[in-house]
């Protein structure tokens, strides 16, 4: 199904594409007006992807990168936004099995390293001059002979033990600080390791992927709806934004229409989670800081949001709400109605306490400056969600890429510029008020009508499909392959915590002192298991 | 902020009551007269203090979160003389939450050998308990008690802080025991 591609963009996008890629331009597909596919060749695919990613006037945002293997082939896909034009560009390259390799897209796209050191874990596919050192497999895991993500790979690797390496600077008066896997507190694992001379920082580093399930792998073959389950599994703390994303996919694949109640109810319910989250991340900021009042005051907000889910939805992470085709049942205006009494309650307080916080001179004292992260390199890195924002990078899916009533209910991005944590701190702030209001809006302007759309038609067969949300924490991406007979041939999901993760490392790095780590750390509050999956 | 001085002023403590709906069914209340009707064995364990090391191997941080909201002041867990040890040393029981990982399994046995016996080994979370709903694969080994010997099991996904709030108190039960034995 080629459309004529100039029906996307008023002609600069395509005839610059056009141009550009010459002859390198094997084949293209429009999917919706804002989605463009093209196929590439290997030697061009990464000089292709640098050109595009450099275009100013595109404005292009990384968001994935991800291998799928075929009868014959491997293929990427490198998927792109370009705020620009409001369009998800997608780049193909078929890689071959026998030589399994492609020119590297981290020397020009630096936030792809970390998709090619997994793809390269688990597909045994060589970025050549790229990084090469594991990410995803442990030390203990046989290099270079079995890769888990291969279709036909079905053996158990015995575990053994082997200790983690870390480049770290030797000399007099340094040391190591290793803390994790198991930490003090209730967190997730992970291995840090901070290099210190007394009480200064000179580097950091972070062994993750300990809570690596292979979900990815789990998914294969299965029917869709299961794989609904399994993403709902990906994480607790924003399971409503993985199951949503999860279902737009399938839906943008199938062409399903959401009836519009359902399209508000959701939105509602994503709001709730961000305020859950933010929540939940300003109460750990003031525990590091050191603020355990302001804590315990925001963990009191953040129970009485949890409560109010389950009065809706009758689960306290709106688990098993969401289904292809809008929702499983319907929540009545009455019980919006009282969570919003709640929700008043809560801005009220949430009034007080945001004013008591922003006056403590002591507790400001620890977040302003710490764990400082530039503009540019936070640009550079591909940070995302309120990570980005507190650097003064202007991402937000809801506004650049919008789905559901974001595509009419507008959305002012907050951001701060001191790219530290008092800016990420005063991100979530803002976001608190707003998303309050927000809610407030949507429950007012609820429309009545069905809540579902019955679905059961089988799904084209090997087309790629994305599904895109804005988390709490970022954006978030499921991309979807189907199979015959509705069954899934490959997943692949991208948290925002994925691209997060090498901002707090840089971030800890800058002019911070070892007590500074956790609210570096907390000021990102990232979450382990949606980056290990 | 001035409502909570005064409270303080009056209970002498900074705990709020959460919310509550009207499903109480599983709520946590012990009363004054049941408890001292409890044989005395029963009433000495739950007046001791349970010290719970969290231990996380391979869970999707909704467990996590609802151990750290016991801790908020909704549910205030060290008023039954429970709380979160850093070190597995100090403990009386490991709170496991999630399937357990190939890149975890050393770890969790290693935290399961520091800690004293005798222990409880309590798995939270359908994870743990029975590995759902996930599958085995390269890198997920199942449920946790393929590995260590569970003394209780918290199921759901996840449990709420009031499920597993009863849960520890029948911990506390069957530590008294079990040091008796």
């Amino acid at each position: 199904m080629t459309i004529v591609p100039t029906q996307v963009e008023p002609g600069h996008l395509w005839e610059s594409l056009k141009h550009q890629f010459g002859a390198h331009l094997l084949r293209h597909d429009v999917r919706s007006p804002n989605q463009l596919m093209i196929w590439t060749d290997t030697a061009y695919f990464s000089e292709g992807a640098a050109w595009i990613y450099h275009q100013g006037s595109f404005e292009t945002q990384y968001l994935t990168l991800l291998a799928i293997e075929e009868e014959t082939h491997f293929s990427l896909y490198l998927i792109l936004l370009l705020k620009h034009y409001k369009t998800l560009l997608t780049l193909t390259c078929n890689v071959d099995k026998s030589t399994v390799r492609y020119r590297a897209l981290s020397p020009n796209i630096p936030a792809a390293e970390w998709h090619e050191r997994e793809i390269h874990d688990l597909f045994g596919i060589i970025p050549e001059g790229g990084n090469l050192q594991p990410l995803v497999l442990h030390r203990d895991w046989p290099r270079g002979e079995h890769f888990p993500m291969r279709r036909h790979f079905s053996e158990s690797i015995p575990i053994r033990e082997a200790p983690h390496r870390f480049e770290m600077p030797a000399g007099a008066g340094r040391h190591q600080v290793a803390v994790g896997p198991i930490h003090a507190g209730i967190i997730e694992p992970g291995h840090l390791r901070f290099c210190v001379t007394g009480e200064q920082i000179h580097r950091f580093d972070a062994q993750l992927f300990y809570t690596h399930k292979g979900i990815e792998k789990m998914a294969e073959g299965k029917p869709y709806p299961a794989v609904l389950t399994l993403a709902e599994q990906v994480c607790g703390l924003c399971a409503f934004s993985h199951s949503l994303a999860f279902c737009q996919a399938i839906e943008n694949l199938g062409g399903v229409n959401i009836p519009p109640r359902a399209l508000s109810i959701r939105a509602i319910l994503l709001e709730m989670e961000r305020l859950a989250s933010h929540l939940a991340d300003l109460s750990a900021i003031c525990s590091a800081g050191g603020f355990g009042f302001a804590s315990a005051r925001a963990a009191y907000f953040r129970e009485r949001i949890l409560q109010t889910n389950d009065h809706l939805v009758r689960h306290r992470f709106l688990r098993g709400l969401n289904q292809v085709g809008g929702l499983k049942q319907d929540i009545s205006n009455d019980a919006f109605r009282q969570a919003l009494e709640t929700l008043s309650d809560v801005q009220l307080q949430f009034a007080t306490w945001q004013a008591l916080l922003l006056s403590t001179d002591s507790f400001l004292d620890r977040v302003e400056g710490t764990g400082f992260i530039s503009h540019e390199d936070a640009g550079r890195l591909g940070l995302v969600g309120p990570a980005a924002r507190g650097s003064e990078v202007d991402v937000d899916l809801r506004r650049d890429f919008p789905y559901g009533v974001h595509t009419q209910l507008p959305v002012s991005v907050k951001r701060f510029d001191g790219g530290d944590a008092h800016a990420r701190m005063s991100v979530r702030i803002a976001e608190v008020d707003a998303s309050l209001s927000q809610i407030q809006i949507l429950i007012s302007e609820l429309p009545s009508g069905s809540i579902s759309v019955f679905y059961d038609a089988e799904l084209p067969p090997r087309q790629p499909a994305v599904g895109i949300v804005e988390s709490p924490k970022g954006s978030l991406i499921h991309w979807l392959m189907m199979e015959n007979h509705n069954q899934v041939f490959r997943w692949h999901v991208r948290s925002a915590s994925y691209m997060n993760w090498r901002g707090v490392v840089q971030a800890t790095m800058g002019n911070n002192i070892v007590p500074d780590g956790p609210l570096v750390n907390k000021s990102f509050n990232l979450c382990y298991a949606c980056v290990d999956r | 902020m001035l409502t909570l001085l005064k409270m303080w002023l009056k209970a002498g403590r900074l705990t709020q009551n959460a919310l509550e709906w009207s499903n109480s069914a599983n709520a946590v209340k012990i009363e004054r007269k049941q408890f001292l009707s409890l044989p005395f064995d029963e009433r000495k364990a739950l007046a001791q203090s349970l010290l719970i090391r969290h231990l996380d191997v391979g869970s999707n941080n909704a467990e996590e979160a609802e151990l750290v909201a016991l801790s908020s002041p909704c549910y205030d867990i060290s008023r039954f003389g429970i709380d979160f040890t850093a070190s597995p040393r100090h403990a009386d029981a490991l709170a496991i939450t999630g399937p357990v990982t190939r890149h975890l399994k050393i770890a969790m046995e290693r935290t399961y050998h520091a800690t004293p016996k005798p222990c409880l080994v309590i798995a939270i979370g359908d994870g743990a308990c029975y590995g759902e709903p996930y599958e085995n694969t390269y890198a997920c080994l199942g449920a946790v008690d393929q590995f260590l010997p569970v003394d209780v099991y918290i199921p759901g996904d996840p449990p709420s802080p009031r499920e597993i709030l009863s849960g520890l108190l029948e911990c506390k039960r069957l530590l008294g025991q079990k040091t008796l034995s």
